[in-house]
């Protein structure tokens, strides 16, 4: 089931090193790409149909086309690589296995849209990986691939790496410019959208660190042979990181499409001798999660994602089996989106708090039966009504525990109530 | 662009001034959007979500109304039962944390979470957790308490000393439900603007050291009026109450909005000469040293000028418009020498590029339209030939001149407060301030403001017209005196005093043109 498209050199000793990995195609596309014309470029990322990589699968060459034509302001790339979301743990392998392809997939955005200032927005729990990107960025200018001339051709592109400061919120894409600036991470309300006043008001195209790694492959090899993998509208290969409580955990690159529980048992090796599955989330902490029932028929692309009422998220997936207590898990992860609330806005800083009390006391035998109500109606008071969508990647997550494992809940104030002394 | 566009609020068609966001758009018709963030001087934030309204047919269909322009054909709901809900939500949130302790808290009667409580929300508490916990009455400096349970997040605070005063001495620390607004470690406010952070503030989060527990709001009378400070002549409204048993007393000034005058915001020393029209006023008339009741004071001084040889009267540079004209008046018809001779009341180099003036006289532009001398000279020579001189609270000692060694000079002061020159007056005629009486100003910009009396106090002082007129003088009144300047000065040709707008009158640049700062 396993491909090797992104993950090509990453089991070649030293590929984060410029010789090893020229050696093994490296910068391959660069004489090609500068023959192109810009905008042929963006037609082929369109072609392709890659989809941003981050989490939201939005088409990443058409996001491309919404910047605006004739200003006269410069053009920024940010790469998103605050990788920060529960059980995610793929760009990492990116940064440290293979960065040169970023910085090819970089050169080859940068060409497209015309900018010649890149950041790479690292999180900030990421030194070893920054060290290791930022040495390889080091080679790239030595070598020529990077600076004022691109391999000789008149076209300047510097790259500059920023570390973060350890926020979550900061992977948002608005709260990660306003961190480039130097500002706290807190969401912009949009409009304006970054395409039109992103990076110091000017015009910015975000990509997370696996699209613009796509780049190379599908320059190289052209859109069909990208879309050679995948489904129709879910094109290509991706990184997913299984984790959880499987026999065989970590990053696998897979084509879209595969079905859910398939690649659980054969790529993953399965639950563990004796357990049952229980659920999966499918693609990082705030995607709703799936029965294993539901998971029977779920295949690993966007639109069967979205039929389950679930997302395809960021390719992290958590296998949980029939010894995960789902109560706790709920407080886990609501614990997580209280704590990287910016606090800018009224119902996720007040909310998300109020939230994770609730569920305390509900874990700790002081639960009434409405609470659970209760729950279900902040996630709908909170959810869309804030700046951004991080209290909604925790609302939408909590309400599908509160209503597939209800009876869990339940027998956790059951169990308080028992407790309780007859009036 | 047009100056109105349409747009259609709940369904109804609204005509409203284009340009605006849709609270201030809206607002401009009497439909209120509630919002606790947004301010106009500060601009939009859209951080509390308490003005999320619906567009139909738009995309996204919920916006913040402070982030959207007011926009030709806009369809704005706002009674649908979505929004309604959506209000009460926030509400909601905003209290779920909030102490709630309204009976000792100095906000209550004018706070935003109890007005928006009871006209939206209205929903019993359903928090059964512990509340969040953080930091109270806390020093920041410049005489601002804070009380970060009351805060509500808004940042009003954080953007004026980031946008108006450009100190950025606070900042929100934080994230998520610990969000906190502080100063930095030892760096207190300290900007000359701070207390207007107790005015921003929507809750009782920001406190003024000076006023706290001394009144509740809603025993406050709210006059208007204009600070006489300096010569910006900044909107306020001077709060006052009369106890029982007591005088009536002002509490504190606020900063009244006037976009040709101070905008939204008045200065910290500005906002604290209030306590001059509580303390240190003169209440004693004299006459001849000794203390006697006002008409015989009044009298004792008629007889005084009638007997004098040369007579010299000096005018206060923060006097009325219509004290000036009166007092020029009976200096032409007593044949006495008129001098506004006040060097000490500019404090060269204090005032800012924003609303603080060097000059602290409210009302020195009307000198030069009036044609009052103000030079040393022609004083000093009056002064080394007269034998009395009349001080229409003029404080000569700012200026450097030694009241208490004029020589043979006798000394008389008609004002309000207590200083060095009145102390050295043989005779003394308080008056009503400018708090207890009503006038015109002009400030540095060349600005014609009125005011009226805010205070009536227990035994209410004489106004200087009216001792003026007992002194003499031909005007009884301010409409005897802008009948005179009507016909008699030039600038004020054209003033029709009925019809002086409320945020005051720009009088043409060339009429104040050689007004001395």
């Amino acid at each position: 089931m396993e491909v090797k498209i992104l993950s090509a050199r990453f089991d070649i000793a030293d590929a984060n090193k410029l010789e090893v990995a020229k050696k093994h195609g490296a910068y391959g596309t660069l004489e090609k790409l500068f023959t192109m014309e810009p905008a042929e470029v963006t037609e082929v990322v369109k072609a392709s149909g890659l989809r941003g990589r981050g989490g939201a699968g939005f088409p990443t060459g058409l996001k491309w086309t919404f910047l605006p034509k004739g200003l006269d302001k410069p053009v920024y790339l940010a790469v998103n690589s605050d990788e920060s979301e529960p059980a995610t743990f793929k760009d990492r392998y990116i940064l440290v296995r293979d960065p040169h392809m970023l910085i090819e997939g970089i050169i080859i955005c940068c060409y497209a849209i015309n900018s010649h200032d890149a950041y790479i927005y690292i999180r900030g729990e990421y030194i070893y990986q920054a060290k290791i990107l930022q040495a390889a960025i080091d080679e790239a200018y030595a070598a020529g691939y990077l600076g004022d001339k691109v391999l000789g051709h008149d076209f300047r592109i510097d790259v500059t790496v920023h570390r973060g400061a350890g926020a979550y919120i900061c992977g948002e894409e608005t709260a990660l410019l306003e961190s480039i600036e130097g500002k706290k991470g807190q969401p912009r309300s949009k409009p304006p959208f970054p395409a039109v006043e992103g990076l110091y008001g000017c015009p910015t195209i975000i990509n997370n660190v696996q699209s613009i790694a796509s780049l190379p492959f599908i320059l190289e090899k052209g859109a069909d042979a990208y879309k050679a993998y995948g489904t129709e509208k879910s094109s290509g290969t991706h990184l997913f990181g299984i984790s959880g409580l499987v026999k065989k955990p970590g990053m696998y690159e897979l084509p879209l499409g595969l079905p859910l529980v398939e690649v659980v048992d054969k790529v993953a090796g399965g639950v563990r001798d004796g357990r049952t599955l229980k659920g999966i989330i499918p693609g990082g902490s705030s995607t709703p999660v799936l029965t294993a029932e539901e998971a029977q028929s779920v295949t690993l692309d966007y639109e069967s994602m979205a039929a389950h009422k679930t997302m395809f998220g960021s390719g992290g997936i958590v296998v949980l089996d029939d010894t995960v207590d789902m109560v706790k898990l709920a407080e886990n992860l609501v614990h997580f989106y209280y704590h990287e609330s910016c606090g800018q806005c009224t119902p996720c800083r007040e909310g998300l708090g109020w939230m994770l009390k609730i569920l305390g006391a509900i874990i700790a035998g002081k639960g009434k039966a409405k609470d659970i109500d209760l729950l279900l109606e902040l996630c709908d008071n909170i959810e869309m009504k804030t700046v951004c969508v991080l209290s909604a990647a925790c609302t939408m997550a909590l309400r599908s525990y509160l209503n597939k494992f209800r009876s869990e809940f339940e027998a956790y104030i059951a169990n308080t109530a028992s407790a309780q002394p007859v009036m | 662009m047009a100056d109105t566009i349409k747009l259609s609020v709940n369904g109804v068609e609204v005509e409203v001034p284009a340009g605006k966001n849709l609270i201030d758009a809206v607002a401009a018709v009497g439909i209120e959007i509630p919002h606790i963030c947004y301010h106009p001087a500060l601009g939009a934030d859209g951080n509390c979500r308490m003005c999320l309204v619906e567009i139909e047919d738009g995309r996204p269909p919920l916006v913040a109304a402070c982030k959207t322009k007011a926009a030709e054909g806009m369809k704005v709901r706002l009674d649908s039962e979505k929004i309604k809900k959506i209000q009460r939500d926030i509400m909601e949130f905003e209290l779920i944390n909030h102490p709630i302790d309204c009976p000792i808290c100095d906000q209550a009667g004018e706070c935003i979470l109890q007005d928006y409580y009871v006209k939206y929300d209205h929903a019993p508490s359903r928090m059964r957790v512990p509340q969040v916990t953080k930091g109270k009455k806390m020093d920041f400096g410049s005489g601002v308490v804070h009380d970060q349970e009351r805060c509500v997040l808004c940042a009003r605070c954080v953007r004026f000393t980031r946008l108006i005063t450009k100190t950025g001495e606070l900042g929100i620390v934080n994230r998520t439900d610990q969000a906190r607004v502080n100063i930095f470690p030892g760096r207190p406010l300290n900007n000359r603007y701070a207390l207007n952070v107790v005015d921003l503030c929507p809750v009782g989060a920001m406190t003024s050291k000076d006023f706290r527990f001394r009144q509740r709001a809603w025993f406050l009378t709210k006059s208007k009026g204009i600070c006489h400070g300096c010569s910006k002549g900044c909107n306020i409204y001077i709060d006052h109450n009369r106890e029982k048993y007591k005088d009536d007393i002002i509490y504190r000034y606020r900063p009244r909005h006037n976009d040709l005058v101070n905008g939204y915001f008045i200065c910290d020393s500005g906002r604290m000469t209030y306590k001059l029209e509580n303390e240190k006023r003169l209440r004693v008339p004299l006459a001849a040293g000794q203390q006697v009741d006002l008409e015989s004071a009044v009298n004792a001084l008629k007889r005084r000028m009638d007997q004098a040889d040369k007579l010299v009267f000096l005018v206060s540079p923060s006097c009325s418009l219509e004290q000036m004209r009166a007092i020029q008046q009976l200096a032409t018809h007593k044949a006495a020498v008129l001098s506004g001779y006040s060097e000490g009341y500019i404090q060269k180099g204090d005032g800012d590029d924003y609303l603080i003036q060097d000059d602290k006289s409210a009302n020195r532009a009307a000198f030069a339209l009036l044609g009052i001398d103000e030079s040393k000279d022609t004083l000093t020579a009056a002064l080394n030939e007269a034998d009395l001189l009349i001080s229409f609270g003029n404080d000569l000692s700012l200026s450097g001149m030694d009241c208490t060694a004029l020589g043979k000079t006798e000394l008389a002061f008609v004002g309000s407060y207590a200083n060095n020159c009145a102390d050295a007056a043989s005779y003394l005629l308080p008056v009503a301030s400018y708090s207890e009486d009503n006038g015109s100003i002009i400030n540095i910009d060349g600005v014609l403001q009125r005011y009226g009396a805010a205070v009536v106090k227990n035994e209410p002082l004489p106004s200087m017209l009216q001792i003026l007129a007992q002194l003499g003088g031909a005007f009884g009144d301010v409409q005897a005196v802008w009948s005179d300047l009507n016909s008699a000065v030039e600038a004020f040709n054209k003033v029709d005093l009925q019809n002086i707008p409320a945020e005051g009158l720009a009088l043409t640049v060339s009429e104040v043109d050689n007004v001395t700062a």
